[in-house]
């Protein structure tokens, strides 16, 4: 399979603190990898180093086989990113909002009906999507961050902690989503706390702890359980350290 | 993509109340300051064309009477409003309206505006340009100041850079928008000004075509200002974490650079080169003036009076006809004088003309601290109304002071032999002495003299714009 995502001994130092740790990390087309781990553990630094935010110390990152700090524009284009709180521009609806996006992102423009048509793929109505943002909840901003991304039909995904704060049934929708768009072509690298939805959706589950990454787990050879058990012990080791 | 920019940035700013509130403040006071400048030209310009119709009536009537007392009784040089003094009034204020054409002196144009004007007059003060160069900046800045700091702070730059926007399409947006808005209200001033002095011109006789192209080059410059505003706006925004950082180092470089330096610099131009006192400059002028009077038995003063009697005539005498004929000796002393003093007045005002250049130029120096000094220089020069274009009216005023003392002088001269004040010259006389009739310097003329400011205004805008299109986008890269 295409290798979407890749990471070769990625490092990245602020200082003396070492944020990421000579990370070496693969995600193929139509595979979802959720990172699991405490908060400092490298896995905003990860996906801020796939979108060029941040340079690496040392190591590399590649998305579609280009090098990912050489390659800026082309890469970025080739990404979606959401992240932990979707920010939008409060006096604009949400229709709006992904209309200028879409637009920045995309050299051909989408007609409004199209644009509604990716709001109700990520279950948000005609009423709601006229509304302006600054009335919305985290749930409703996230369901715009999701569309902005469908819309660009980007070939990997990545989400920084896009489930925290939304209740289940709209972390279920989101899930059921991204499950769609992965089984469509899309990598999907997911950062997240939630140790369920992890379990649910992805193909691949990493856990990082110090910047590194400790465990590399397939769902299916876990059950939820040992998964958390895993996590824990995980957790307690660093606390230990 | 900088339409979809372009169309957000204005959606944004429609729905955002207070940004509605300040366009109508900044509306209001606008015509404020229109209003105030069409009232104060209007009545300028009518009370010139008044006080020139009375000069010339009183002139023409004054019956019999010898040419060298009507010298004295004298005219006057009455300088028409300037092109778009009702736009920027310049040092119109503070210069003199009008030049007493006398025998033997070159006065000072008299009757300043500052000088009259009442507490309540000073708010005239409040001109369009001067609200121009203190309100376009600030509404640049309270505009501008969030433009990218506030998307870094909102988090919205981070979703913008990850969708792979083109940064510099992102900052030429943000550009474009925050520069017409203020580049309307700079619009509509100026034209709105034009329009105001076509009416005032009226009573004169302004050319059109000089208008259109003062107000067009009034636009150029100030929309170049505007554009280092906006530029250096944008590039601070970059710069900084957050929004209101922004808005304190904006603030700050207004004070310094719009409000402060530009009036600090007039008092340390003052200091370097400071302007004689009246009493100094006249007692001086004294001084030169009795230094170089000449021996009336010289030779030197011998061709002058020569000089003098063959222009009265018209034609090259020899010493002959000269001694035959019957001329006013008196009339012929009084005319070489002129002549002699009239070297000495302009030497002595050419150097105080050029203490003012000085002064400029020292400001001019000061404004590689502050373009809004340039700017002042450009603005004045086009509309008419600074010190170069009160140099030539004074200059021309001159010329007309010499060329009525010599046309009075030679009736003198021509109709009466001997040495007395005696002839008097008819009623029909006075109408032959010629009116002055003044024309401002040409547009072309004030390009020349500004061509330093210009290049000042046009390298601090390159340089925000350089400094916006790569230091601030690589501020954004990261």
């Amino acid at each position: 399979m295409r290798e979407l995502l890749l990471a070769q001994n990625l490092t990245k130092k602020f200082k003396s603190n070492l944020a990421l740790s000579d990370l070496n990390l693969t995600v193929c087309e139509s595979e979802i990898v959720c990172l699991l781990g405490a908060n400092g553990a490298g896995k905003t630094t990860t996906i801020n180093l796939f979108l060029g935010f941040l340079k690496p110390t040392s190591g590399k990152a590649f998305v579609d086989g280009l090098e990912v700090s050489e390659n800026l524009n082309e890469v970025r284009a080739k990404l979606a990113y959401v992240p932990e709180q979707v920010s939008l521009y409060p006096s604009l609806t949400g229709l709006e909002n992904l209309d200028y996006f879409v637009k920045l992102s995309l050299d051909n423009t989408l007609g409004k009906a199209d644009l509604q048509n990716l709001l109700d793929r990520v279950g948000l109505n005609e009423t709601a999507a006229s509304k302006r943002v600054n009335g919305y909840s985290k749930g409703m901003r996230q369901k715009v961050g999701l569309a902005i991304s469908l819309a660009k039909n980007a070939q990997a995904l990545l989400l920084d902690e896009p489930l925290s704060g939304l209740d289940p049934s709209a972390a279920n929708e989101f899930s059921t989503i991204l499950r769609n768009l992965a089984d469509q072509g899309t990598a999907v690298l997911m950062a997240t706390h939630d140790l369920f939805r992890a379990r649910e959706i992805a193909d691949r589950i990493g856990i990082m702890k110090s910047g590194s990454l400790v465990k590399d787990l397939s769902p299916a050879s876990v059950d939820q359980s040992t998964l958390e058990e895993i996590y824990l012990q995980q957790m307690r080791d660093t606390e230990l350290a | 993509m900088n339409k979809a920019i372009i169309v957000k940035e204005f959606t944004e700013i429609v729905r955002d109340g207070r940004a509605i509130i300040l366009f109508g403040i900044i509306g209001l006071l606008l015509l404020l300051g229109l209003v105030t400048s069409f009232s104060s030209e209007s009545t300028k310009s009518q009370t010139v064309f008044d006080a020139r119709v009375a000069d010339t009536e009183v002139f023409n009537a004054q019956g019999t009477k010898n040419p060298h007392s009507a010298a004295h009784f004298s005219r006057m040089a009455h300088k028409p409003v300037a092109p778009l003094s009702a736009f920027d009034p310049g040092v119109s204020a503070y210069v003199g309206q009008v030049v007493w054409l006398e025998g033997h002196y070159r006065n000072p144009a008299m009757f300043r505006a500052a000088e009259d004007a009442t507490e309540l007059g000073r708010l005239e003060n409040f001109s369009l340009a001067g609200i121009l160069t203190l309100i376009i900046p600030l509404l640049v800045i309270l505009l501008g100041y969030g433009s990218i700091a506030k998307e870094r702070e909102q988090g919205t730059l981070r979703q913008i850079i990850s969708s792979g926007t083109s940064l510099r399409g992102l900052l030429l947006g943000k550009f474009i928008i925050v520069f017409s808005i203020s580049f309307a209200f700079l619009f509509f001033t100026i034209v709105f000004a034009a329009v105001t002095s076509l009416s005032v011109f009226e009573a004169s006789s302004q050319p059109l075509t000089d208008l259109f192209l003062r107000s067009i080059s009034l636009l150029f410059v100030y929309g170049l200002y505007t554009a280092f505003v906006t530029a250096t706006t944008l590039f601070i925004s970059s710069l900084v974490q957050e929004a209101k950082n922004s808005l304190l180092i904006l603030l700050g470089l207004w004070t310094v650079m719009v409000v402060s330096l530009p009036r600090l610099s007039a008092s340390i131009a003052e200091k370097v080169y400071p302007s004689p006192r009246s009493s100094e400059f006249w007692e001086a002028m004294d001084v030169r003036l009795s230094q170089n009077r000449l021996d009336s038995s010289s030779a030197e003063y011998a061709a002058a009076e020569r000089a003098v009697i063959e222009r009265a005539f018209g034609k090259k005498l020899t010493e002959n006809e000269i001694e035959n004929l019957a001329i006013n000796t008196r009339g012929v002393r009084l005319e070489v004088s002129e002549v002699i003093d009239s070297e000495i007045y302009t030497a002595a005002y050419a150097e105080l003309f050029e203490n003012y250049a000085n002064q400029k130029n020292f400001r001019r120096l000061l404004s590689i601290f502050s373009p809004t000094i340039a700017l002042q220089h450009l603005s004045q020069a086009f509309s008419g109304t600074d010190v170069n274009a009160h140099e030539h009216f004074s200059d021309e005023a001159e010329r007309q002071r010499n060329n009525i003392v010599r046309v009075l002088n030679e009736e003198m001269i021509i109709n009466d032999g001997g040495e007395n004040l005696r002839y008097l010259a008819p009623p029909e006389f006075w109408e032959t002495v010629p009116e002055f009739e003044y024309e401002y310097p040409t547009l072309e003329l004030a390009w020349r003299q500004s061509g330093a400011d210009f290049f000042i205004i046009l390298a601090w805008a390159l340089f925000s714009m350089v400094a916006m299109f790569w230091l601030g986008k690589g501020r954004l890269e990261v």
